[in-house]
């Protein structure tokens, strides 16, 4: 027996001998102290603003609580501040824009197109061309037409010359002109970036290599584009009719380890003058102005050349030859004008075809294109749609006698005087109490923190009328308490609403009559698209089949309310009167709609999982309308075009996309 | 029998919850969401959105909650609060999740600032828990709420609009394939290297290596494209009805959801699920009564001088067909799921279209509620196959 043990003990000794030994190697060297500093993640982390020079000022001790007899780094680096040593360089940006013949990257994913419409698609700038924003070239803006002999030359001036025989460009230390592009998985990317891996090799020596990710990891959250780990790296964005921009190109927005990877500044491109244009035009209410800021920013965006526009998407409609007056658009859904459609052989029904089913008809909860469709029909609960339209990247009145504007008087920014413990509207874009060291924008457009003496601000007030006689289906007239009940539940966050910062920066609202209400915000508040900050309205006066008024239910049951989101009182051209889950939606002209009643009298929507399903019955004539969001521009669209070029009874509309393709260039490595 | 039954009951009730805790397991991992819009929405500007805007909709998703609370209250509506008794409140502080979670910031020797997520700055608790809105479980019978195709109102709503269609045409399509694929196969089989035998084998080849989808789409652009623009009758190309009324030459007018109208879109889809199914199911019949007919005990029965058609009705179908009651088990849960790719390509509003719906708009409570009823089905299929053994196989004891 102790002869057993004492073995057993010896050969776990051994083992241990052996053991400790190779752990220890395999353990390598002692990990670093890190130091852990737990932040309070409500307050947003202040953003690094970072200069070209690309000197990051290192975090203080103070900001965070430093574990006790941790020793503060003496120095600090931070990540993504060494320029990169090739495309730091804006010679080889410009060339890369120079070398790409871009109208030959849409060819290869829209070879249907003729030269003209794609011509029609390619971008100079962050803005489509069509865009009330955007710069030409007599506007200053530098533009790079397909010219490889331009680009040749930059690259010979940048010190990467191409010897005979080569194909790809070295500089002095026979180093290759060789650049990582990244972007996702999706075919019609890998169909375009092989056609501009080739060209920017063919022309310019330019050396690609290409890497699909998967979406999921390069839109990841901690991944990809928002750790800035590409080189080259595609992607799109979606346009919209405010061109916004500010998160994309100030300098505060670039993502860095010590802002918390916030901001979509992935370039790390950061031009002072830019910056400064670009947030001047969003804090700023003067259309003139900010078309004026706005120029300045693509003069200087175009100049560093930053991140290359390739195209806009294309997106392809389609509705039969029976239809008259359907015009889609870019911006705005194609219902907008349902009311002005007609049949030309004398029908009554309308069907529009859609690959996805609305969730609900609350629109404050719904984003889904499919859902404004519909919703559009019945008013969209007076919203857009109904009060105003967004059509061709601007906005226009509908309901609305006008979009109030502080040209035409609808909207006034005054000046105020605020004093410690008044409501303002801070820097950082929250609705807070005016204490010691908040910060704001003072009148003159200057940030300054309170000290305690008054501050001078700007306050604004936006006053919407509407048009007289509006009424809902049932023929009560919309009146204020449904305008008071739309805010109520718009900035109740029971009923589901995702952001309130609109409701937290309103001061008050009054209801002049009603049909006119008035909003003033806090002072500080400057939304460039105050004009159409409308207020929802609900039928204050809807009686439930439960017995009780829609004005008495609880915020928290309105999304499961049948009466909201299942058969709403319609306010527009046509009532619902059908929801048959899965298959259609049915509607008929309504009565009541303050505008007349509509030429055709029912519109049937018809639901589909398959577009291929959809076109099909778009060219057997079961379905009259196939909007930009069922066709897109997938596969299916060649059929339809066929069709049309054969004389079929078709009308087929090719639009530029708000959705652009372009390709980062990041200046930096890590 | 019912020693049988308990025990077999007391399985089901295991397999279910495993494989229901599996399936919901592999949801949670997949990637996309409710919230993975939140990622694409901006923290500054109008529409900003903060850590409490974030917190309240991940209460609403109920993606605050561990994953194993998550599934509890999903399967059988349970925890919904601390346990009470009398006065006393037991559990309330307990954690069960997380509203909002730590972040600690590391501060590397070499000068690099990372950001993580640690600890949990805002728990849940089980106090939390009292008042939230919660199904009771779908081990009971309720599903809950949809969370995408249809917001925040019952999934029961949904499987009600598209149970009907998919019994319809999985029923019709099942029963058609049973009545012509079996008599094929056994005919195939007693007829062997004859030429009806190749020609179905032949079929049933083609039938089984071919997706459905091929079948539709050829089916609908001929017998609905091409066939209306050459002026000769049609089929329509989808739905389950028509919006308009329309005219079929040699038929005539018909009227939009009228029986007419409903027949005619059904034939379409009907036909392509019994092609396929009787595919299947013959060269499965088939195999099953050569193996019947190779038995000596067949033999045996030629032997003594049995006349044919009675050594093949009586002797050898009975025998063939016990294999064939498996695969019948299968049929239980494809009533109910329907045919996911067929009901796609036709549009036909049933169950199968609407967990591709599901799954494309990652409506996960939809999800699961139809992967969990095609469990269930699958289950009582083989009890009822394994119940039907004992009738078709006398040598069979469920004791």
């Amino acid at each position: 027996m102790m002869r057993t043990m004492f073995k057993r003990t010896f050969a776990g000794a051994m083992l241990m001998g052996l053991l400790i030994p190779l752990l220890a190697a395999c353990g390598g060297q002692a990990e670093p102290q890190v130091i852990r500093e737990t932040v309070v993640v409500r307050e947003t982390v202040e953003p690094q603003i970072i200069e070209q020079t690309v000197i990051v000022e290192a975090p203080t001790a103070e900001e965070g609580a430093t574990e006790e007899g941790a020793e503060e780094p003496a120095a600090s680096t931070e990540s993504y501040t060494t320029p990169h040593p090739i495309l730091d360089d804006l010679r080889v940006r410009q060339a890369i824009a120079y070398c790409a013949d871009r109208s030959e990257v849409a060819k290869s994913v829209y070879s249907f197109l003729d030269d003209e419409q794609r011509e029609e698609l390619l971008m100079d700038t962050f803005l489509p061309k069509t865009h009330w924003a955007a710069a030409g070239e007599d506007d200053g803006i530098t533009v790079y037409p397909f010219d490889p002999e331009q680009g040749q030359a930059l690259l010979d001036e940048a010190g990467w010359t191409l010897d005979e025989g080569d194909t790809v460009r070295m500089n002095e230390a026979g180093e290759p002109l060789t650049l990582k592009f990244t972007t996702t998985n999706a075919q019609f990317r890998q169909t375009w970036a092989a056609v501009f891996e080739q060209q920017l090799l063919d022309n310019c020596g330019i050396q690609i290599i290409r890497t699909h990710a998967p979406g999921s990891w390069w839109f990841g959250g901690t991944t990809g584009l928002q750790r800035r780990d590409f080189e080259l790296g595609a992607f799109a964005w979606v346009g919209e009719t405010d061109p916004k921009g500010q998160t994309l190109y100030a300098c505060n927005q670039i993502p860095l380890p010590s802002n918390s990877w916030e901001g979509q500044n992935y370039m790390g491109w950061c031009n002072e003058t830019a910056s400064q244009a670009i947030i001047a035009a969003n804090n700023t209410l003067d259309r003139d102005e900010r078309i004026a800021q706005y120029q300045i920013f693509q003069q200087e965006f175009t100049k560093d050349m930053p991140s290359l526009p390739m195209f806009n998407r294309l997106e392809v409609a389609a509705a039969s030859g029976n239809v008259e007056n359907y015009n889609p658009d870019p911006t705005e859904y194609y219902t907008k004008n349902i009311y002005e459609w007609t049949l030309t052989d004398g029908g009554d029904t309308v069907v529009l075809g859609m690959t996805q089913e609305p969730a609900s008809m609350f629109t404050q909860n719904e984003s889904a294109a499919v859902q404004r469709i519909a919703a559009y029909l019945i008013g969209n609960f007076g919203h857009q749609g109904f009060a105003f339209t967004a059509a061709d990247y601007d906005y226009q009145a509908l309901a609305l006698t006008e979009l109030p504007s502080i040209e035409n008087g609808g909207a006034a920014l005054e000046a105020v005087e605020v004093n410690a413990g008044d409501m303002v509207w801070s820097v950082d874009g929250d609705a807070v109490e005016l204490a010691d060291g908040v910060e704001v924008i003072n009148a003159d457009g200057e940030t300054v923190a309170f000290e305690g003496d008054a501050i001078t601000m700007n306050q604004l007030s936006v006053t919407f009328e509407y048009q007289e006689g509006i009424t809902w289906e049932d023929g009560e007239p919309l009146k204020a308490a449904d305008f008071e009940l739309g805010n109520a539940i718009e900035c109740d966050p029971e009923a589901g609403t995702i952001s309130l910062q609109i409701c937290n920066s309103r001061q008050e609202i009054e209801y002049v009559s009603d049909n006119s209400y008035t909003i003033t915000y806090l002072p500080g508040v400057q939304w460039p698209e105050y004009s159409v900050y409308s207020l929802y309205a609900y039928p204050s006066h809807q009686e439930l089949s439960d017995g009780r008024t829609l004005a008495d239910v609880p915020a928290d049951e309105w999304s499961s309310l049948p009466e909201i989101a299942e058969a709403p009182l319609s306010l527009g051209p046509y009532r619902l009167v059908e929801w048959e889950k899965g298959q259609r939606m049915v509607f008929e002209a309504n009565p009541n709609y303050y505008g007349g009643e509509p030429a055709i009298q029912n519109v049937i929507i018809q639901f589909f999982e398959d577009t291929n399903q959809a076109v099909a019955q778009l060219l057997t004539g079961d379905v009259d309308v196939l909007g930009r969001e069922t066709l897109g521009a997938g596969p299916e669209v060649e059929a339809v075009l066929q069709e049309a070029e054969e004389g079929t009874d078709l009308q087929v509309f090719t639009l530029a996309s708000p959705t652009w393709e372009h390709v980062d260039i990041n200046l930096f490595t890590k | 029998m019912t020693t049988f039954l308990v025990r077999r009951l007391f399985q089901m009730l295991v397999v279910i919850t495993l494989s229901a805790m599996a399936s919901y397991g592999l949801l949670y991992l997949a990637p996309g969401g409710p919230l993975l819009f939140l990622q694409q929405l901006q923290r500054s500007g109008p529409q900003a959105v903060t850590e409490e805007d974030i917190a309240r909709i991940k209460a609403r998703f109920e993606l605050d909650l561990y994953l194993p609370y998550r599934f509890t209250r999903w399967f059988v509506g349970l925890p919904r609060g601390p346990i009470t008794v009398g006065d006393q409140a037991f559990f309330s502080d307990l954690q069960v999740g997380c509203a909002i979670p730590g972040q600690v910031r590391l501060r590397y020797p070499d000068g690099r600032i990372e950001f993580i997520e640690e600890g949990c700055e805002v728990p849940v608790t089980m106090a939390d828990l009292e008042g939230r809105d919660v199904s009771r479980g779908v081990m009971l019978g309720d599903f809950g709420d949809s969370q995408v195709i249809l917001r925040d109102r019952p999934i029961s709503i949904l499987i009600e609009s598209r149970l009907w269609y998919t019994l319809a045409l999985m029923g019709v399509s099942t029963l058609l394939a049973i009545l012509i694929g079996v008599p094929i196969g056994i005919y195939s089989a007693v007829r062997q290297y004859s030429r009806f035998d190749y020609a179905m084998t032949t079929m049933a080849f083609v039938g089984s290596s071919l997706p459905t989808f091929f079948f539709g789409i050829i089916a609908i652009l001929l017998f609905a494209i091409i066939a209306k623009e050459a002026g000769l009758p049609y089929l329509p190309p989808g739905n389950a009805t028509a919006n308009r009324d329309y005219v079929i030459p040699l038929i005539g007018t018909v009227e939009a959801r009228s029986t007419l109208d409903y027949v005619l879109h059904f034939i379409m889809p009907c036909a392509v699920l019994t092609f396929v199914n009787i595919a299947q199911w013959s060269r499965f019949v088939r195999t099953s009564m050569l193996e019947v007919l190779r038995q000596d005990y067949v033999r045996t029965a030629r032997a003594k001088g049995v006349r044919e058609r009675l050594v093949i009705t009586k002797h050898a179908m009975r025998n063939a067909l016990i294999p064939f009651v498996t695969l019948l088990a299968g049929v239980l849960p494809t009533l109910i799921g329907g045919a996911a790719i067929t009901e796609a390509v036709f549009n036909w509003p049933g169950l199968g279209r609407l967990l591709i719906d599901a799954l494309e708009r990652s409506d996960y409570t939809v999800a699961m509620s139809l992967t969990f009823l095609s469990i269930l089905m699958l289950l009582i299929g083989y009890l009822i196959s394994d119940i039907l053994y004992t009738v078709v196989d006398p040598r069979i004891r469920l004791s």
